[in-house]
């Protein structure tokens, strides 16, 4: 490809592609995303090919676009046939011959293929058909939709790179700037720092050279939205970067992505060879005096080195730790230059607020928190996958409106935000507005945006534990509170949990998670007690059923419950007693069945084989 | 020419040198802030949080260590607050309670105002300070050891396990370590594991003035201000 020098260049290539791309009357949008693929979208992608292929002239008229992730991922492989916007999921290889034959041919609907309403039952034809689609406000998942991520044409034509149009054909860097900060944009990576604050203090800071970083090493249990959109939509990242490098005035950038993110690694290296080779990238931008490029390297998977002093430890080649942050990374960051660190899902955001102004941003989200958010909705509940929701949007929207409500007919109890630096809230604060400010003030925090949604089939003593032994696991250990105090917590914790807690010990892991909030060097340290006390603050009847009582409400924790077979319903079927591998259960055919507690490991498959619920937990 | 700032440590106004430490000054003008990792001709990574202090900005007080916290002017800490003094105490108990077989931890943890350990003993051999790793890396370049491993792993090794030819054996390592001076009644034996507080008697009973001098072990072999000034 040519290298483009100036931006008008740039509307002739979009022209051209256009052009080129007039005689396509239909375009089969598959996912290729890590979750679709993970269902073999990538076996549907070639039969499909192929069918194509065995007719005269569709191969001509019909494209097959391979996107990054639509965010249903539950669904997947999930495909989408244009302009008609005909919905598919779960689609095998084996569907492409009718798929050709019915839909992309006759444009009949293939009805087995539909989505169908778990509450409702009916069948939707489109997304906006779909109650998980309805209610969401994608601005930037959407753009996913339409592009393909190892493309720059797809891109460029659906308005890639006007941005970058803009910011360097005469729009200065502190009205870039200005506009950012009337946005009201704040970082998605968790901390929710103004975006604008950070870039205006690493502007002014001195220096010859400055940095900017894409943070992608996300690591939270349960939350993959920096993937989905690096991996979907690499040249919006860019885009961005582009924008923020030309108003902070830096010459450098980076994309930090944890190497257990394989595709999104390699959509990335495509994006910077394709952005270079038409000259997006490099120097002299577009014909202008601006140059800047993009390096990308891969983190080895750990927690911490999400963290912006460790993640800078690491791109220079040092052990990923993090070091005291009394000086700002904006004044003092990678290699002691001014840096600028911001997450994926805020780079993303940077091109649409300088395309369609601060204002359309700002018309989106609460008070003291604009734009929407991506979050990833995951546990017990019907729908789950990538939803993109305004700020301010209520939890009870998010796991009633589009996550469908419970499985199997539970009681949701809890939601789990933020990984593992959030807090538990209780289905009483469902009404809360999803805000950076209301989230923290109630114990939790938006974080990344991992949302896991629990029933009363969670044990909350158990899932503070869970988290903390994660923490334990990833904590770097350069310091005391987070290596000997979450460990202690989880110590706690434990005896808790296998009955030998004692009432003394709720107080002693408040202060303890007190201190190590407080006394932490680095933010995930800070914020590595919030699973504790926030369970605590709201589930403190269940720590107290655990150490009084010796009883675990939700019967999960294995010490404190044992199996039992109810004898009025048992039918003697004798499926449990097959099923046991411990071989704990006895019983005559068609007499009732008892667990021998000896021997019983409480792995609870006699209860989930049973039939007829007379396995109970007590 | 060393250029001054003036900064105020427990309402004290001390002219300082700028570009040191707030702990360094401190310690200078005779206010201890009890410390484990920070030794004066090595770096400070921050890393045992015992010398947290509060730093008072526009009327709100951040925590944060002051071995890694640059003296400017008109900055206003306060060493000595009723709640670094319960973090403080929080911090020194979880440090004796995995490390009891040290005289320095001991007196550390007395130092700071730990009465009961509310954990069940560890004996650990090392708290991870990283002094020796710092003076193997800084003083004689010779980095022949570092940590390894993550969290609850971590820990103090050559590289790959192997003792390296390029170690000089100089023993510096073990000059700085606060695990080699036992506790004063003797190396303790594993599960017999106690808090020590023989020199409890030393500090001032009185509850509003507490954090007075133990003459701690760290403070004997690593140049605190007071026994520099006593050997004079």
């Amino acid at each position: 490809m040519l290298r483009l020098n100036s931006y008008r260049e740039l509307e002739h290539l979009r022209e051209q592609i256009q052009t080129r791309r007039s005689n396509i009357t239909k375009t089969v949008v598959i996912c290729g995303g890590t979750g679709c693929q993970v269902s073999n979208s990538q076996a549907v992608i070639d039969a499909l090919r192929e069918e194509l292929a065995g007719h005269d002239g569709l191969d001509q008229t019909v494209r097959i676009c391979v996107t990054g992730c639509h965010g249903f991922c539950e669904q997947g492989p999930v495909m989408v046939i244009q302009p008609d916007d005909i919905f598919y999921c779960h689609v095998t290889p084996d569907d492409a011959f009718e798929i050709v034959h019915q839909t992309i041919i006759h444009g009949k609907l293939i009805d087995r293929l539909l989505y169908t309403d778990p509450v409702t039952g009916e069948k939707a034809r489109s997304e906006s058909d779909i109650s998980f689609y309805r209610k969401q406000d994608r601005q930037i998942l959407s753009c996913n939709r339409g592009v393909d991520p190892c493309s720059i044409e797809d891109y460029i034509v659906s308005g890639g790179y006007s941005a970058l149009v803009k910011v360097v054909n005469g729009m200065p860097a502190e009205e870039i700037i200005e506009e950012i900060t009337a946005s009201g944009l704040r970082g998605r990576g968790g901390g929710g720092f103004p975006t604008a604050r950070k870039w205006v203090e690493c502007r002014e800071a001195g220096g010859d050279e400055k940095y900017i970083i894409c943070n992608a090493d996300e690591g939270d249990p349960g939350a993959y939205m920096d993937r989905c959109v690096l991996e979907g939509n690499p040249h919006l990242v860019l885009e961005g970067m582009l924008v923020g490098a030309r108003a902070i005035g830096a010459t450098k950038g980076y994309i930090y992505v944890r190497n257990e993110y394989p595709l999104a690694v390699k959509h990335a290296q495509i994006a910077v060879k394709q952005a270079h080779e038409l000259g997006l990238l490099g120097d002299n931008i577009l014909g202008s005096p601006f140059s800047f490029d993009v390096e990308i390297v891969r983190g080895g998977g750990a927690f911490v080195c999400g963290e912006s002093t460790a993640l800078m430890a690491s791109i220079e080649g040092k052990v990923g730790e993090p070091r005291a942050k009394d000086v700002h990374t904006a004044i003092d960051g990678l290699y002691h230059k001014p840096t600028t660190l911001n997450n994926v899902e805020t780079w993303a955001n940077v091109p649409a607020i300088i395309n369609k102004g601060s204002s359309w941003f700002a018309s989106r989200g609460t008070s003291g928190s604009k734009g929407t958010k991506i979050l990833a909705l995951t546990g017990r509940i019907k729908n789950t996958g990538l939803v993109e929701v305004a700020l301010g949007t209520t939890i009870n929207d998010v796991v009633f409106g589009i996550g469908g409500g419970a499985v199997n007919g539970n009681a949701i109890k809890a939601v789990q935000t933020g990984g593992p630096s959030g807090g538990c809230l209780p289905v009483e604060k469902f009404d809360l507005e999803i805000d950076f400010d209301i989230l923290s003030q109630a114990g939790s925090m938006i974080g990344s945006g991992g949302m896991v949604v629990m029933d009363e089939e969670t044990c909350m003593v158990d899932v503070a534990r869970y988290f903390l032994t994660f923490l334990q696991d990833e904590s770097c250990g350069k310091c005391v509170p987070c290596r000997l105090g979450i460990d202690r917590m989880l110590e706690i914790i434990t005896d808790i949990t296998e009955g030998r807690g004692r009432m003394e010990q709720l107080d002693l892991l408040e202060e303890l998670a007190e201190t190590v909030v407080e006394t932490a060097l680095c933010g995930l340290g800070k914020t590595a007690p919030n699973p504790v006390i926030s369970t605590l603050r709201y589930f403190r009847d269940e720590y107290e059923a655990h150490i009084r009582e010796k009883r675990c409400p939700a019967g999960v924790c294995k010490s404190l419950i044992t199996y039992w077979i109810d004898p009025n319903l048992c039918t003697g079927c004798g499926v449990c007693l097959h099923n046991c591998v411990h071989g704990a259960i006895s019983g005559q055919k068609k007499e009732p069945h008892i667990i021998d507690v000896q021997l019983c490991q409480k792995c609870g498959i006699c209860r989930s084989e049973c039939k007829f619920d007379a396995v109970r937990i007590i | 020419m060393q250029k001054y700032v003036n900064v105020s440590i427990d309402g004290a106004i001390i002219h300082a040198i700028k570009g040191t430490s707030v702990l360094d000054t401190a310690i200078e003008y005779g206010i201890c802030i009890p410390h484990l990792c920070h030794v004066p001709f090595l770096s400070d990574i921050g890393a045992c949080r015992l010398c947290i202090v509060e730093h008072v900005v526009n009327g709100r007080s951040k925590v944060t260590t002051s071995c890694t916290l640059q003296v400017e002017e008109g900055m206003v800490i306060l060493t000595n607050t009723d709640k670094i003094r319960r973090l403080r105490r929080n911090l020194a108990e979880l440090l004796v309670a995995q490390a009891p077989n040290s005289r320095a931890i001991q007196d550390l943890a007395v130092r700071c105002g730990v009465k009961e350990v509310r954990y069940p003993f560890r004996n650990a051999d090392c708290v991870l300070c990283g002094r020796c790793v710092r003076v193997c890396t800084e003083i004689w370049k010779a980095r022949a050891k570092g940590f390894v491993g993550r969290g609850k792993d971590r820990h103090v090794d050559y590289p790959f396990g192997i003792h390296p030819d390029f170690c000089k054996e100089c023993g510096m390592c073990v000059q700085v370590c606060p695990m080699t001076i036992p506790p004063c009644n003797g190396p303790i034996k594993d599960g017999e594991e106690y808090l020590c507080g023989q020199c409890e008697s030393q500090l001032l009973t009185n509850e509003d003035a507490p954090g007075s001098c133990v003459w701690c072990k760290l403070g004997e072999g690593f140049g605190c201000g007071r026994y520099v000034g006593s050997m004079r």
